[in-house]
């Protein structure tokens, strides 16, 4: 009668080999056999990490596009309102207004709640979850992005913008050739801490049942009631993720800074 | 001087901030004809770069015109960008892209706007920085240059674009001492060789000796202006009188 106890709850779930490991052993191997192993359970944490992934890839993608669009069209219109005149005005004064209202929405509101309203109402007769989930977090970074993109804008020196000008470079040559490389360089680090903040983020989308890394973590925690192996793994793959893609980042980083050096 | 020969005319130039409150520039009227070195002094405040940046429209005028080449470039319709390829600026602080190469500097603007060739560029390039010593710098970043270097490269490349004037805004106020001589030199010979100048500086010294007229502005007006001789031993205004007897103690 040395078998433990969760064996005999399950007697038929592990092979005979981890029942009777060692003493202390056993016990251990065992609840990494069912979280992990019986029923091909790692397949649901492989595949909610190609979710997660997925997610984060084609939000990342949205959210930098929305971003710098919309911080173009803040930064041109603060630039350029005084000087403008007739059907230009108006338009990029419109498309300034409802940047506006779709940076203070997004940023006011709770990625949680942004996501249950996209899937429940929104797009309540859609059941693709992974394009839901797409938007949902494209669009929510994109405010962020486009912030973290404008101050980049905002840092570089008026210098550099009328040195630009006085070689004859007009507002939109000034900005691709002169601004935009200095400022993307300057906001890295920050544009970098925002894709892992998203990839973490993404970790909500079990709210509407995407089945992504951690509701794979928690699907088998509930299974066998043992929560503590697959959570601690989902936390390992998270951490991994990050500090790959942090490493990424400041590779990235250097690279650009040994340019002034 | 013939009107032919007039490459920069200002008239009635008004600049104002904040409303009416701050008056920048209150009306000013100056030409600067083809091949004059014309530097503009006075005491901090009085508008002189205020009016320098004009020139070239970095400062929006609130009224007044200024011709350039006969086109009244204040005009809303006239393409600004087009003039200012002919009216090099020379800064304070220099203004070199820190992310480009000292070559890379000189060529943007050639390539980009003049759609020269990269060849034809780096060669124009090469030789004009041959010209100030700094030749085996092309491939520096601006961060690796002294202050004065940084200045010969901003003269340089403000001469890449082949402009009918140079506007120098205290060219020499951010250098240390001893690189003041080095880039008053560059601007020496750049006056030597005939090119129209405007330039706003402290350098009396050099005003004397390179100007061919000198413009002394007080509280957005100009007040007087003369010949560098007459405007240094016989000033006329009291203005200037007590400005020069305070700066050349």
């Amino acid at each position: 009668m040395n078998k433990i106890s969760p064996a005999t709850l399950w007697p038929d779930v592990a092979p005979d080999w981890i029942l009777n490991g060692p003493q202390g052993l056993n016990d251990f191997f065992y609840k990494l056999y069912k979280c992990f192993v019986y029923d091909d359970r790692y397949m649901m944490y492989v595949k909610g990490l190609g979710n997660t992934l997925l997610l984060t890839l084609f939000a990342l993608l949205l959210g930098v596009a929305l971003g710098v669009i919309v911080s173009l069209i803040r930064v041109s219109w603060d630039k350029n309102r005084t000087e403008m005149r007739g059907f230009g005005r108006v338009v990029l004064g419109f498309c300034n207004a409802i940047a506006k209202v779709y940076l203070t929405v997004i940023r006011g509101t709770p990625v949680v709640v942004q996501i249950m309203i996209m899937f429940f109402v929104i797009f309540a007769s859609s059941r693709n979850k992974i394009l839901i989930g797409c938007l949902s977090f494209g669009i929510n970074s994109g405010a962020y992005v486009a912030e973290i993109i404008r101050a980049g804008i905002m840092s570089i020196d008026q210098g550099q913008t009328e040195a630009g000008n006085s070689l004859g470079f007009s507002y939109v040559p000034t900005m691709r050739y002169i601004v935009l490389p200095q400022a993307f360089k300057n906001v890295l680090p920050a544009l970098g801490n925002e894709f892992i903040v998203l990839l973490k983020e993404t970790a909500v989308v079990g709210y509407i049942g995407l089945a992504d890394l951690t509701y794979a973590g928690n699907t088998v925690g509930g299974a066998t009631y043992e929560y503590l192996y697959p959570l601690l793994a989902v936390a390992c793959v998270y951490l991994v993720l990050v500090m790959i893609f942090s490493w990424l980042v400041g590779r990235l980083e250097r690279r650009l800074r040994n340019s002034e050096r | 001087m013939s009107d032919k020969n007039v490459l920069i005319r200002v008239e009635g130039l008004k600049k104002y901030y904040k409303g009416d409150a701050i008056k920048a520039l209150d009306g000013v009227d100056a030409e600067i004809a083809k091949g004059e070195v014309v530097v503009a002094v006075g005491p901090s405040g009085s508008g002189k770069s205020t009016f320098l940046r004009s020139l070239n429209l970095l400062e929006k005028p609130t009224d007044g015109h200024i011709f350039f080449d006969g086109v009244d470039i204040t005009d809303r319709r006239v393409n600004i960008n087009l003039h200012r390829q002919k009216m090099g600026m020379v800064f304070q602080h220099f203004n070199l892209f820190p992310h480009m190469t000292i070559l890379r500097n000189m060529t943007l603007a050639p390539m980009k706007l003049r759609h020269k060739s990269r060849a034809e560029a780096e060669e124009q390039a090469m030789q004009l920085l041959g010209r100030v010593g700094l030749a085996d710098r092309a491939n520096a970043y601006p961060s690796q240059l002294s202050g004065g270097q940084k200045q010969r490269v901003a003269i340089v490349r403000a001469l890449c674009m082949e402009p009918e004037v140079m506007l120098f805004d205290e060219p020499t106020s951010a250098l240390d001492p001893e690189m003041v001589g080095e880039v008053l030199d560059v601007m020496k010979e750049l006056a030597h060789e005939g090119m129209t100048m405007v330039v706003v500086t402290h350098e009396m010294g050099f005003a004397r000796e390179v100007g061919t007229r000198c413009l002394f502005m007080d509280q957005g007006k100009l007040i007087e202006q003369n010949t560098p001789d007459t405007f240094f031993d016989h000033p006329q205004s009291p203005r200037l009188q007590a400005f020069l007897s305070k700066i050349l103690k």
